[in-house]
Formats: structure tokens, C-alpha cells, sequence
């Protein structure tokens, strides 16, 4: 049984190394080979990205050999691939070699398109690559006055990240003593401030207690950069000394580009996380189509249910479990205090008060992430 | 009798609301010591000694290390280990340089303590490679 799993991020490495755990025996046996193909040989935590823009973590901090977080017992190449033969089985890589499966597990991840929105690559800082969450730290260290604007492109990952980059944008330049002279404002595409209602019903008091200024319904048309004016398909604009983004994301290009999914999210079942028409083809992670967040979480929990359903399959022939929707997602109020938001697909997030404590959670999990990615945690 | 307006707490002693009390100023003075740095390196070490744990527990020839470590038998080598160890450190250090030569390599061989080592060592050897063929052939 040849087992392949393309994309080294959360998703892709959290099945397989609990499949190499799990399938031990077997892959000692010579009879399951565990294979998995990345395009790079260091693995990111992304989440730090936020911390980086606040100059509260390092990019070095965020990184280790994608190698040394996996089994022994995979097959692991730098070799991104290129084409999926889905009907084939088999796949080609960036290298020219082919590599045949039995069962496929895609976690290819998503990525930016700032440069969709006319003006946002250009005009707007951002803080989802390092360089970019760098450069971001550095124009907040240098504005001293004016409005800071907010803006957020859908779909994008982590659904919290914007209203954890206001609280955070609020005690960053409160700790600077500037909050007075510093306008906060934020721009949400729907008609109230989060797209998870119970999110926006928890947040709305917090921003106004905070004296943050909000625009629902303000989809960003275009960044005038020279004029430094962001505008709206609804016909509304905001000027701005200081412009942050949220940009929109897609699925990979190879997605797009072997016509695997629009937008390059995958079709995928919702309980089951197989590619619609493919049932040895499963998908995980950023990469789904699923009415989940896209985040680590989500990854991590839909990349439990993968794994424990393959190697069912090669022990008694039957999956075992169906993925709930569970998504589990810490938000960063500020730079001392946190809550957490947990739901699936039946029973929605119910927020509890921010506080101390769950902010040294989410600290402490940042290095623990380590942990969860060799699949023990 | 307890009234209606009376609270658990009214029913506590004095003692054991004072020690309520001191474990909640324990708790604060804590919490205001903790810092996100120090949550940090204390979750790292934490992370990296799971990592480690569960490298070395799920480590086939180490478990069987420690299996062959914990019969008595074997404690007695180690212990024997340990004191040819110290022997050795104290007595290298004291013999004088070698003078090289066929004599000298003679001297050593006629050597009752030499001959004894290399018995050890082939010894040592011959299971070693009996295990590493056995090993092989179970497809290890």
C-alpha cells in the first residue's frame, strides 16, 4: 500500500506522522510505504506571523527542519509537484519523477493574492509572509500619528486574525503612550463585524470600548496610493496614514492549474474529507472547499480523522470516524489577555471573558505546536 | 440554625478562610511574577522534553537496552564497567609513554592483562555479530 502525502504544512505533516505511528508495524513490514512531498524543507508556525508584526516574536523563532519534525519512517522529498494524474493514480513532480499511490492525501495549503485588489500589494502592509510581517513592525515603530486603517479581503485565512490584529494594534500603541493620537479604524466586508456572529456580538462592545471606529459592508475595491485612500465596492473610502490588510487568498496554482478545484479549493466531502468523485483521494486543511475556518486548527482536527480513517482502512478495510467541523481557535485580545472560540458544524462558538491565563495558554502553545505537529499532542 | 442570609463562607472557620486568603495571594503573587518569556521558555523546554520522551520510549533498541540494563546480571557488568573505567583514568595517565617497537608490542602481549582484554573483545564481537546476522535475517 503506497501512501502519499503532498504539502509539509500542518495538515499534511500531522497525517503523516500520525499514520507512521499508527501504521508502525506495517511500515516496518514492507507492506504500507509512507511518502511525502513538500516544496519546502522548513515548516513554518504561521501564526507567529502576527507576533513578528508586533515585534514580539523573531521570523527565526518560527521555523524548523520540515525533516526533523517527521518520523523516521517517511519518505520525505523537496520535490513540489506539478500534475496529478487523479485517474492514474500517480502524480509528477517539479524534478520530472513520478510517484504512484494507492491513497493520496492533498495539504497543499493557500496562499496571498493582494495583487487582485488593485493598489493593496502596492499600498497596504500586511503580515502573512515574514518579510511582509517584518515590514509591518517597522511602519508601526514609525507612525506617531494619523488613522490606521483596517481592511479585509475574503476568503481569507484564520477568520480571527482581524479583529486579534485591532486589539492588538489598540495595546501596541497604548504601551507607546500614541493611542490618543492614533485612529483605529476597521473595515469588515459583511454586515457586522465578524463573519462568525457570536464573534461579532463578543467584539462589538470590546471595539467600542476600546474606541475603535468600524465600516461594515466595505468591500476594498482599489488603494489609492498615491492619495493614501482606501475605497469600496459599496462607494465609501476611507483616507489612512497607515494601511494594513487582511489580503483575499486562494488555494494553491497547482490546484487551479490541474483543474482540481475553483479558486484552488478542493471539492471535499465534509464528514468523510475525501475529494468529491476520488474516495482514496483525501483532502486536508487550507486546501478543502468545506464551510470551516481555515486555520491550523481546522487542519489539525480534519488531519486526526484522515489519519485514523487510512490506517483503519489498511487494518479492518473501513473507515471509523467523520470529521465534526471541529475548529478550535485562540483570540489574542490584546498583548496580556486572550479567549478562545471552539465550534463545529452543529453547535456554534461560545465566548468566554478574555483573561491572563488563556493568553499564557496560547503562549505556551505556541511552542507546543512543535509538539502537536509530530502528532503527539 | 442557619438563616436565610447566612453564605457557605460564613460557615468556614477563621482558619480556613485565612488559608483560602493565603493561597490566593500564593496564586497572585504567582501570576504577577510569570511573564510571557518565561511561559514561553518553560512551554519550550516542556515541548522539546515530550519530543524527546516520546523519541526514546517508542525507540525499539533503546527500550531493549533498557530491558537487558534492568536484569541483575547486567547491573554487575555495569558495575564492573564503572570500576574498569575508574581503573583505567587512574592508571593510563601513571604507566610511562610507550617506546613503540616490536619489543615493546611483545612486552604487551606477553601481557596476562592484555590477553585477558582481547578474550573480552572477541567475545564481545562474536555476539555482536551473531546478533547483527540475526537482526538482518528478521529484516531489521
Amino acid at each position: 500500500m503506497r501512501i502519499l502525502v503532498v504539502g509539509g504544512g500542518t495538515g499534511g505533516t500531522i497525517v503523516a506522522n500520525n499514520l507512521a505511528r499508527r501504521l508502525s508495524a506495517e511500515i516496518r513490514a514492507r507492506k504500507v510505504r509512507l511518502t511525502m512531498l513538500s516544496a519546502s524543507d522548513k515548516h513554518m508556525y504561521q501564526p507567529g506571523l502576527l507576533y513578528v508584526a508586533f515585534g514580539q516574536m523573531t521570523p527565526d523563532q518560527l521555523y524548523r527542519d520540515q525533516a526533523s519534525l517527521l518520523e523516521g519512517s517517511i519518505d520525505f522529498h523537496v520535490d513540489p509537484v506539478e500534475q496529478f494524474h487523479l485517474d492514474q493514480n500517480k502524480v509528477i513532480t517539479k524534478s520530472g519523477k513520478t510517484y504512484e499511490y494507492d491513497i493520496l492525501v492533498m495539504a497543499t495549503g493557500s496562499r496571498i493574492v493582494p495583487e487582485e485588489i488593485p493598489g493593496m500589494a502596492e499600498g497596504a502592509e500586511t503580515f502573512y509572509t515574514e518579510a511582509s510581517a517584518v515590514k509591518m513592525f517597522k511602519r508601526l515603530r514609525e507612525i506617531q500619528e494619523g488613522t490606521v486603517a483596517v481592511v479585509v479581503g475574503v476568503p481569507h485565512k484564520c477568520p480571527i486574525a482581524p479583529v486579534e490584529l485591532v486589539f492588538g494594534l489598540h495595546d501596541y500603541f497604548k504601551a507607546r503612550g500614541i493611542r490618543d493620537k492614533i485612529k483605529i479604524k476597521y473595515h469588515y466586508p459583511i454586515g457586522r463585524i465578524h463573519t462568525i456572529k457570536e464573534v461579532a456580538i463578543w467584539a462589538e462592545p470590546e471595539f467600542k470600548r476600546m474606541g475603535i471606529e468600524y465600516e461594515t459592508l466595505f468591500n476594498v475595491s482599489e488603494v489609492d496610493v498615491e492619495n493614501k485612500v482606501v475605497r469600496s465596492e459599496e462607494g465609501t473610502e476611507t483616507p489612512y496614514e497607515m494601511l494594513i490588510a487582511i489580503p483575499p487568498h486562494r488555494g494553491m496554482e497547482v490546484i487551479e492549474q490541474n483543474n482540481l478545484g475553483e479558486g484552488g479549493w478542493i471539492p471535499t466531502d465534509r464528514f468523510k474529507l475525501t475529494m468529491n468523485g476520488h474516495d482514496n483521494v483525501y483532502v486536508v486543511g487550507d486546501t478543502t472547499n468545506l464551510p470551516v475556518s481555515k486555520t491550523g486548527s481546522a487542519a489539525h482536527f480534519e488531519a486526526e480523522v484522515v489519519s485514523e480513517n487510512i490506517a483503519s482502512i489498511i487494518k479492518i478495510g473501513t473507515p471509523v470516524r467523520d470529521y465534526d467541523g471541529k475548529v478550535y481557535c485562540f483570540i489574542e485580545t490584546g498583548h496580556d489577555s486572550a479567549t478562545y472560540a471552539m465550534f463545529n458544524y452543529q453547535n456554534p462558538p461560545d465566548l468566554k471573558p478574555p483573561s491572563k491565563p488563556m493568553h499564557w495558554f496560547k503562549m505556551a502553545y505556541n511552542q507546543m505546536y512543535w509538539t502537536s505537529v509530530r502528532g503527539l499532542l | 440554625m442557619t438563616t436565610q442570609t447566612e453564605t457557605p463562607l460564613d460557615a468556614m472557620p477563621n482558619e480556613d478562610l485565612q488559608r483560602l486568603v493565603e493561597f490566593a495571594q500564593l496564586v497572585t503573587a504567582g501570576r504577577d511574577a510569570m511573564s510571557d518569556e518565561i511561559v514561553t521558555r518553560l512551554a519550550g523546554a516542556m515541548s522539546e522534553g515530550l519530543n524527546l520522551l516520546d523519541r526514546l520510549t517508542r525507540n525499539e533498541g533503546l527500550m531493549h537496552l533498557l530491558k537487558v540494563l534492568d536484569r541483575q546480571d547486567t547491573q554487575y557488568l555495569l558495575i564492573a564497567l564503572s570500576d574498569a573505567i575508574h581503573a583505567a583514568s587512574q592508571e593510563i595517565p601513571a604507566a610511562p609513554p610507550a617506546t613503540g617497537g616490536l619489543g615493546c608490542m611483545l612486552r604487551v602481549a606477553r601481557d596476562p592483562g592484555t590477553q585477558e582484554g582481547l578474550r573480552l573483545l572477541s567475545v564481545f564481537g562474536k555476539h555482536l555479530s551473531h546478533s547483527m546476522r540475526e537482526q538482518h535475517r528478521r529484516g531489521g
